[in-house]
C-alpha cells in the first residue's frame, strides 16, 4: 500500500498532521503486526517443535535407535535456544517503546547460537530426507509412520515424515524475512533502525553461512573416500566427460609448467600443506618402524631359552631356567599386549584418520586446475557456464574447508602423536621395572649375590682361568699317545737292525706295523716288524707320505704310514726270558759279523717252524723243529722274504716265515711259562 | 657242542671281565649324554647372544633406536620446540639402551660362550681315546683268539714256535688296552662330576648380567619419564584418552567417517 507521500520522513518530523500521522500510524501498526506475527510464530512453531521430538518420536520406537538420531539430529538443541529465545521475545512485548530495540538486540545475541544449532540440522537434513524416502517405499512402514504423524499433527498431510522434519529450516530461513517485515515498517530516523538493520543483515549472513557449511560438508563426504574401484569399474566411469575434465586439467597444468599461465600460490594453503606433509610423515614412519618392533619382539618370544636342560640339579642352573621362563611368559608378553593396546592401536587409528585429509588435498589440487581454466575464460569470455561455476564453487569450498580445519587437525595429530611417544616410554619403564624386579630376586638366592659386580668379575674370571687350565689338562691326558706298541722283531734281523743303528743313529730308525707290497719299480716290499733307516721323509716328488728307507741291503720307497718310530729298547733283562728277545737285542754290540743269536747268551734260538722243500740249489730243505742258523735275513736281491740260513751244515735259501725264535734251550717238549 | 668243526661261531673268551665293561659302558654312556646337552646349551646360548647380537633381540633394540632416528629427522621438529626436546631425550635414551645390550652380550660371550667352548672341546679327545681303546681291544681280542688257537694244538715244536711268537704279540697288545681302560675308567667320572663346579659359575653370570642391563634400563626411562612429565595413568585411563582424541578428530569434517 505504497503511498507517495506518507513515508516521506522530512514530512514527519516536521509535522505531526493527521496524514503524516495516519501514515506513521500505518506504519506502525504493520510493524506491531509484524512484531506480532514473529512471536506467535515463534511461539506454536516451539510447540510443534516440541511435539515432534517428543511425542512423534516416542511414537516411532519401531524404528532403529541410529534412524531416529538421523531424522530428529539435534532437535532438542533446537528446542533449548529456542525457547530462550521465545521467553526473550515474549518479555518484550511489555517494553512497548523500546521492543523493537529490544528484538533487534535480542537478534543480535542469539544469532550465533542460532547458526550453531541450525547448521548442524541443516547439514543433517539431506541424510534424513533419503531415510523419510526409503520408508516410504516400505508400504506398511509408511502407512505406520503416517498415522502416527497425523495423529499428532494432522496438519502433515499426505507430506507426513517430511513435513514435520523440515519445519526448522523453515524456520531459520523466515528469521530474516520476518525482520525485513519488521524493518520496512519501522522509520528510517527511528532509533531502533539501526539495530534492525544489523539484525537482519545477521540472520541473512547466518543463513548463508550454513549454506556454505552444509556444502563444504557435502564436498567433504563425497571427497574424503577413494571409492576402491576395480579396473572395470573405472573404465565404466571413463565416459566423454571425465575424460574432457582430466584432459582439460592436464593441458592446463602444462601450461602451468611451461609458465604460460600463472599458478594460483596460496601461501597460506602451501604452509598448511606442508606442515600436514611432514605430520603424515610422522606418523607413517612411527608405524611402520613400530610395525618392526613388534615383529622382532614377536620373534624374541617365540625363541626358548630356558629349555635347555643340563644336568645340573638346583643352584644358579636352575635359577637362570626359571628367570627365563619368567621373563619371557609373563614380563615380556604382558608388554606386548599393553604395547599393542595403548601404541599400536592408536597409531593405527591416527593413520587412518590422516587418509581422508589427504584425499581432500589431492582433490582440490584437482579442482584447482579447474578453477584457474574458469578464471582464465572469465578473463576471457566474460561469461561461464553454469557448470563451470559449479566447478569453481567446489573448489573454493575444498579450499576454505581445508583452510579451515588443517590447522586444527594438524595439531591434534601432534599432540596424539606426542602422548603416544610418552606412553611408549612409559610402557618401557614398566617392563625395566619388572624384569629388574625378577632378576634381582633371582641374584638373591645365587652365593656370590653380596659381591659387588666388578669383584664378582675378577672372581669369575680367576675361576674360569682355572678351570680352563683344568680342562687343558683333561685334554692333553686323553689325547696322549700311550707309547706305540713295538713289534716282535722279525727272526735274524736283530744284526741288520744294529747295523742301520750304527749307520744312522737310533732317531733314524723305524719299524713297519704292515706289510708293505711294493708296486712301483722304486719302491720296496717288506715285512712287518722289520727295521729300516730313514734316508728322506719324501720322495722327489715332494710327496711327503713317501719315504726313502734303507733296509740296510737295498733302498727304496715305502709309505709313510705304515712306519711307526723303532725305540731302541735299553734292556733291563726281565725275569721271564719271552721279552728277552726285545731287550737283548739293545745289549748286542754292533758287530755284523756275529750271528747275534748264537752270541746271545744261549737266550733265543731260531727253528724251522714249518718243513720246506727246497725246488732249486739255491734253497736249502727244512724239517720242522730244526734248528738253524740264519746268515743273512734277506736274498741277495734285499728280499726280506727269502733268509740265508746254514742247517744241517747245507747252506741256501728258506722264507723267513717259516722260521721262528724260540728260547732256548729249547729242546722238545719244553713247556712255555704261562 | 664240541663236535661242530667251525670254530668261528664259538663265544669269544670274555678277555675283558663283564663289571669292568659294564662300569664302562655306563661311565661313558653318562658322558655321551653330557655331550649332547653340552652342544645343545652351546647352540642356545649362542642363539640367544646372535640374538642379543644379530638376531631378534639385537633386531629389537636396533628398530627402537630406528623410531628415536626417524622422529628426529621429522622437519616437525624444527618448527615446535617441545617435539624436539621430547625426541632427543628418547633418541638419547635408546642409544644408551643400544650401547648396553651390546655390553651384556660381550659379558655373556666371555664368560659363558667361551667356557661352553671350552668344555665341549674335551669331547671329541675322548671319543677318540674310546676309539683307541676299543681298537685296542680288538686288537687284543684277535691276538687272544691266536694264542688260544695255538694253545688248543698238539705241542710239537713249530706248534710251540708259533705259540710262543703269538704270546710275544699278545703281551704288548694287551698292556697297551689295559692302560688304556684303566685311564678312561678314571678320567670320565672325574669328568663327569666336574660340570658341576665348571657351568655354575657361568649361570651365576648370565643372571647377574640381567641384573646389569635391566637396572640400567630401569634407571634410563626412569629419568626419562620425569623429563617427558609423563603422569602415572592407568592402562583404562590412556584407553580412554585414546578413544576422546580419535573422536576429536573424527568431528572435524576433512576427516572421513566410516
Amino acid at each position: 500500500m505504497a503511498d507517495p507521500g506518507t513515508d516521506n520522513p522530512s514530512s514527519r518530523s516536521e509535522s505531526p498532521s493527521q496524514e503524516g500521522g495516519g501514515s506513521e500510524d500505518k506504519l506502525l501498526l504493520h510493524q506491531r503486526l509484524a512484531i506480532r506475527e514473529l512471536i506467535d510464530t515463534e511461539d506454536s512453531y516451539l510447540h510443534l517443535l516440541r511435539l515432534c521430538a517428543s511425542d512423534i518420536r516416542s511414537g516411532l520406537q519401531q524404528l532403529p535407535q541410529g534412524d531416529l538420531d538421523i531424522l530428529f539430529s539435534n532437535i532438542n538443541d533446537i528446542i533449548q535456544v529456542s525457547s530462550r529465545f521465545l521467553r526473550g521475545l515474549q518479555e518484550t512485548a511489555s517494553q512497548e517503546e523500546e521492543q523493537v530495540q529490544l528484538i533487534g538486540n535480542l537478534f543480535l545475541q542469539f544469532h550465533e547460537e542460532f547458526e550453531q544449532v541450525y547448521k548442524v540440522y541443516c547439514a543433517n537434513y539431506d541424510q534424513a530426507l533419503l531415510l523419510v524416502n526409503a520408508y516410504r517405499k516400505e508400504p506398511e512402514l509408511q502407512q505406520e509412520i503416517q498415522g502416527i504423524i497425523e495423529a499428532v499433527v494432522p496438519q502433515a498431510g499426505p507430506s507426513g515424515l517430511s513435513f514435520v522434519l523440515v519445519i526448522p529450516l523453515q524456520r531459520i530461513t523466515k528469521y530474516p524475512l520476518l525482520l525485513q517485515k519488521i524493518l520496512e515498517n519501522t522509520l528510517p530516523s527511528a532509533s531502533a533502525y539501526p539495530v534492525l538493520q544489523r539484525a537482519t543483515s545477521a540472520l541473512q549472513d547466518v543463513n548463508s553461512n550454513i549454506n556454505e557449511y552444509k556444502m563444504r560438508k557435502e564436498v567433504a563426504s563425497k571427497y574424503t573416500k577413494v571409492e576402491q574401484l576395480s579396473l572395470r569399474e573405472r573404465l565404466a566411469r571413463i565416459n566423454t566427460h571425465t575424460l574432457s575434465k582430466k584432459t582439460t586439467r592436464l593441458s592446463h597444468m602444462l601450461k602451468q609448467e611451461a609458465g604460460l599461465v600463472p599458478r594460483t600460490e596460496d601461501k597460506e594453503f602451501d604452509g598448511l600443506e606442508e606442515r600436514f606433509q611432514w605430520v603424515l610423515l610422522c606418523v607413517t614412519e612411527l608405524k611402520s618402524n613400530m610395525a618392526a618392533y613388534l615383529e622382532n619382539l614377536e620373534a624374541f618370544l617365540r625363541f626358548r631359552p630356558h629349555e635347555c636342560g643340563v644336568d645340573i640339579p638346583g643352584g644358579p642352573a636352575e635359577q637362570y631356567s626359571s628367570l627365563a621362563r619368567d621373563l619371557q611368559h609373563e614380563v615380556f608378553m604382558e608388554f606386548k599386549q599393553r604395547l599393542e593396546g595403548l601404541v599400536w592401536q592408536p597409531l593405527c587409528s591416527l593413520a587412518s584418520v590422516l587418509v581422508g585429509p589427504q584425499n581432500l588435498i589431492k582433490k582440490r589440487q584437482d579442482k584447482l586446475l579447474d578453477f584457474e581454466r574458469v578464471e582464465e575464460k572469465l578473463l576471457e569470455a566474460g561469461t561461464i557456464t553454469y557448470e563451470e561455476e559449479a566447478s569453481r564453487h567446489t573448489y573454493q569450498a575444498l579450499n576454505s574447508l581445508l583452510v579451515a580445519e588443517l590447522p586444527q587437525l594438524n595439531q591434534l595429530v601432534m599432540q596424539w602423536l606426542g602422548q603416544i611417544v610418552r606412553t611408549f616410554v612409559a610402557l618401557q619403564k614398566d617392563l625395566a621395572d619388572q624384569a629388574l624386579q625378577k632378576a634381582e630376586s633371582s641374584m638373591a638366592q645365587l652365593p656370590h649375590q653380596h659381591i659387588s659386580e666388578p669383584d664378582f668379575r675378577k672372581l669369575l674370571e680367576d675361576t674360569l682361568d682355572r678351570t680352563s687350565g683344568q680342562l687343558h689338562s683333561f685334554r692333553e691326558s686323553l689325547e696322549k699317545a700311550l707309547p706305540p706298541t713295538t713289534q716282535p722283531l722279525l727272526p735274524g734281523s736283530e744284526r741288520q737292525m744294529q747295523a742301520l743303528l750304527s749307520r744312522y743313529g737310533p732317531e733314524k730308525l723305524y719299524q713297519v706295523t704292515s706289510s708293505i707290497n711294493g708296486t712301483g719299480t722304486l719302491d720296496l716290499t717288506l715285512l712287518r716288524g722289520q727295521i729300516v733307516a730313514l734316508l728322506q721323509n719324501k720322495d722327489t716328488k715332494g710327496n711327503r707320505s713317501r719315504w726313502l728307507v734303507d733296509t740296510g741291503g737295498h733302498r727304496g720307497y715305502v709309505p709313510a704310514g705304515k712306519l711307526q718310530q723303532y725305540h731302541v729298547v735299553p734292556s733291563e733283562k726281565e725275569p721271564r726270558g719271552q721279552v728277552g728277545l726285545l731287550e737283548d737285542s739293545g745289549l748286542l754290540t754292533p758287530e755284523p759279523t756275529q750271528v747275534p743269536v748264537s752270541a746271545a747268551p744261549a737266550v733265543t734260538q731260531v727253528v724251522a717252524a714249518y718243513p720246506f722243500v727246497a725246488r732249486s740249489s739255491y734253497e736249502v730243505s727244512l724239517q720242522a723243529g730244526q734248528h738253524v742258523k740264519i746268515l743273512e735275513a734277506q736274498d741277495k736281491k734285499g728280499n726280506p722274504e727269502w733268509s740265508l740260513v746254514e742247517v744241517n751244515g747245507q747252506r741256501g735259501y728258506v722264507p723267513s716265515s717259516f722260521l721262528a725264535t724260540i728260547p732256548s734251550p729249547a729242546p722238545w717238549g719244553w713247556s712255555l711259562p704261562s | 657242542m664240541s663236535w661242530i668243526p667251525f670254530k668261528i661261531g664259538q663265544p669269544k673268551k670274555q678277555i675283558v671281565p663283564k663289571t669292568v665293561e659294564r662300569d664302562f659302558e655306563r661311565e661313558y654312556g653318562k658322558l655321551q649324554q653330557l655331550e649332547e646337552q653340552t652342544k645343545r646349551l652351546q647352540k642356545d646360548m649362542k642363539k640367544s647372544t646372535d640374538a642379543d647380537l644379530a638376531g631378534v633381540q639385537a633386531a629389537m633394540s636396533k628398530s627402537a633406536v630406528k623410531i628415536s632416528l626417524d622422529l628426529l629427522s621429522n622437519p616437525l621438529c624444527e618448527q615446535d620446540q617441545d617435539f624436539l626436546n621430547m625426541v632427543t631425550a628418547l633418541d638419547t635414551a635408546m642409544k644408551r639402551m643400544d650401547a648396553f645390550n651390546q655390553e651384556k652380550v660381550n659379558q655373556i660371550q666371555k664368560t659363558v660362550i667361551e667356557p661352553l667352548k671350552k668344555f665341549g672341546s674335551v669331547f671329541p679327545s675322548l671319543n677318540m681315546a674310546v676309539k683307541r681303546r676299543e681298537q685296542a681291544l680288538q686288537d687284543y681280542r684277535r691276538l687272544q683268539a691266536k694264542v688260544e688257537k695255538y694253545e688248543e694244538k698238539e705241542k710239537t715244536g713249530p706248534v710251540l714256535a708259533k705259540l710262543y711268537q703269538a704270546r710275544e704279540e699278545l703281551r704288548p697288545v694287551r698292556e697297551d688296552f689295559e692302560a688304556k681302560n684303566k685311564q678312561l675308567l678314571d678320567e670320565m667320572p672325574r669328568f663327569y662330576g666336574s660340570r658341576l663346579d665348571y657351568f655354575q659359575p657361568s649361570f651365576e653370570s648370565l643372571i647377574r648380567a640381567q641384573v646389569v642391563y635391566y637396572s640400567e634400563m630401569h634407571k634410563i626411562f626412569g629419568d626419562l619419564t620425569q623429563q617427558l612429565d609423563q603422569p602415572g595413568y592407568s592402562d583404562e585411563q590412556r584407553e580412554r584418552e585414546n578413544e576422546a582424541r580419535l573422536s576429536e578428530l573424527r568431528a572435524l569434517s576433512i576427516v572421513a567417517d566410516d
